[in-house]
């Protein structure tokens, strides 16, 4: 079933169709909320947070083919108070295990998702809504609530970066 | 268009995000600048790259959602489960396939599994309280049912709808995509497709049905089933729940959908 009827089943009170959302966009979100916040538990917090929270405010969904975008956003809104809270507390190394995702991928693939995790805030919001969240530069400016000229610059720079960590030879260590 | 155009329109392009004048202008530059192409070429490595991350994250624990807090009175699945609980409470314990002893141990996991339910809906307090246990043969095999009161459906219809049940999680278990297409709805079909790794299962040595309920069936003609599961030897471990949503097409027993319960 497309997200679009999901939507609107979800909205006429369908909690199975706000399930079967949840399972549509669960990886792409915890993806994005954990390049943004650099912590499985925080992205996990983050995600479960937004999902209640888009559960609650569905109805007031106008347009069901937001739908991503519009999640995106309280996502990226979790993410950022989370990032607030802990700026004020002491730096916390995440526990080795258990972890709060199963990595299903490439094998190589997680050292790009820390070289991700390397660029500047604004980066990894850019990058995470691009590439995992799968939205349009005008979408992404919406979720930020900047120009699209500014995504498209962030963008611009955060690839760059990401070229120049990621480049053959030189050496450079991935930071975690 | 100048090479400098062109980066800057490059993440763009490469996104598909670019109107096609755009677009062919871009590609066209492409064609005929090294350099440029040298640059797409990488780029569009690394973003390929990106493109596969995220759905290689799979969260350890699925997200709740509708979280309990959050439901509504009315609509939705936990509240109708608590409604059908209610007025049906027809509460059964099955124990098939490996049947270890222990299984036989009824009626406790019944009994926490009316805890779970109690927590739903106050009011399924009141109608929980008599068990009676009876022997059944569903599938072919003597299990062990734990009934409290009588459901409104025939003998057969319960019966088709747990055998449906029960044959979908054996298929699970077998790891059989086809088999489960074979028992479900289109729109079953559609999110099995898109998240076969939901629905199959490895390592069903040890699989028992430790308890099911009866069959309900909503005002929409929706049959509703529970089974609770445990997927290796020790009983008393990897204990979780498949809640069916279960619909009749002319006299095929088709399931709509299936979610999981810790
Ligand atoms: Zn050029």
């Amino acid at each position: 079933m497309e997200d679009n009827e999901l939507v609107a089943l979800a909205q006429s009170g369908d909690a199975r169709a706000f399930t079967m959302l949840v399972r549509h966009h669960e990886r792409s979100l915890y993806a994005a909320a954990y390049a943004i916040t650099r912590s499985q538990w925080d992205a996990a917090d983050a995600v479960q947070d937004a999902l209640a929270d888009a559960y609650v405010h569905i109805k007031g969904l106008r347009d069901p083919a937001r739908f991503g975008a519009w999640v995106s956003r309280i996502v990226v809104n979790e993410c950022n108070d989370l990032l607030r809270k802990r700026a004020r507390v002491v730096p916390m190394e995440d526990p080795p295990e258990p972890q709060a995702f199963v990595w299903d991928g490439p094998e190589d693939g997680l050292d790009l998702m820390r070289a991700v995790q390397t660029l500047s805030p604004d980066h990894r919001e850019v990058i995470a809504l691009r590439y995992f969240r799968d939205l349009k530069v005008a979408e992404i400016a919406e979720v930020l609530g900047c120009p699209p000229g500014t995504v498209k610059s962030r963008l611009n720079r955060a690839i760059g970066s990401l070229e120049a960590t990621l480049r053959p030879g030189t050496g450079q260590e991935v930071p975690r | 268009m100048n090479c400098s155009d062109v980066r800057d329109m490059l993440e763009s392009y490469i996104a598909d995000d670019l109107t096609d004048v755009e677009s062919a202008r871009v590609a066209e530059h492409l064609s005929e600048c090294a350099t440029c192409s040298a640059t797409y070429e990488r780029t569009r490595n690394l973003v390929a790259g990106l493109k596969e991350i995220a759905d290689a994250f799979v969260p350890a624990d699925r997200f709740v959602v509708p979280p309990a807090y959050a439901t509504g009175p009315k609509g939705g699945w936990a509240w109708r489960v608590a409604a059908i609980a209610a007025s049906v409470v027809a509460l059964a314990a099955v124990s098939a396939l490996s049947v270890p002893a222990i299984a036989r141990e009824l009626p406790l996991p019944v009994a926490r599994e009316i805890g779970a339910l109690e927590e739903r809906a106050d009011e399924l307090q009141q109608q929980v309280d008599e068990l009676t246990v009876r022997l059944e043969t569903i599938d072919g095999q003597e299990v062990a049912i734990v009934d409290t009161t009588e459901g409104d459906l025939s003998a057969e219809e319960s019966e088709a709808v747990q055998r449906l049940a029960m044959d979908f999680v054996r298929a699970q278990y077998a790891g059989d995509p086809d088999a489960l297409a074979a028992m479900g709805t289109d729109r079953l079909k559609a999110d099995l497709a898109a998240h076969p790794g939901d629905y199959l299962r490895a390592g069903g040595d040890g699989l028992t049905f430790a308890q099911m309920t009866e069959a309900a069936r909503t005002e929409d003609g929706t049959y509703l089933i529970f089974v609770r599961l445990s997927d290796s030897g020790d009983w008393s471990e990897s204990q979780y729940q498949e809640d069916f949503e279960i619909k009749r097409v002319g006299d095929t027993y088709l399931v709509d959908f299936m979610g999981m319960d810790a």
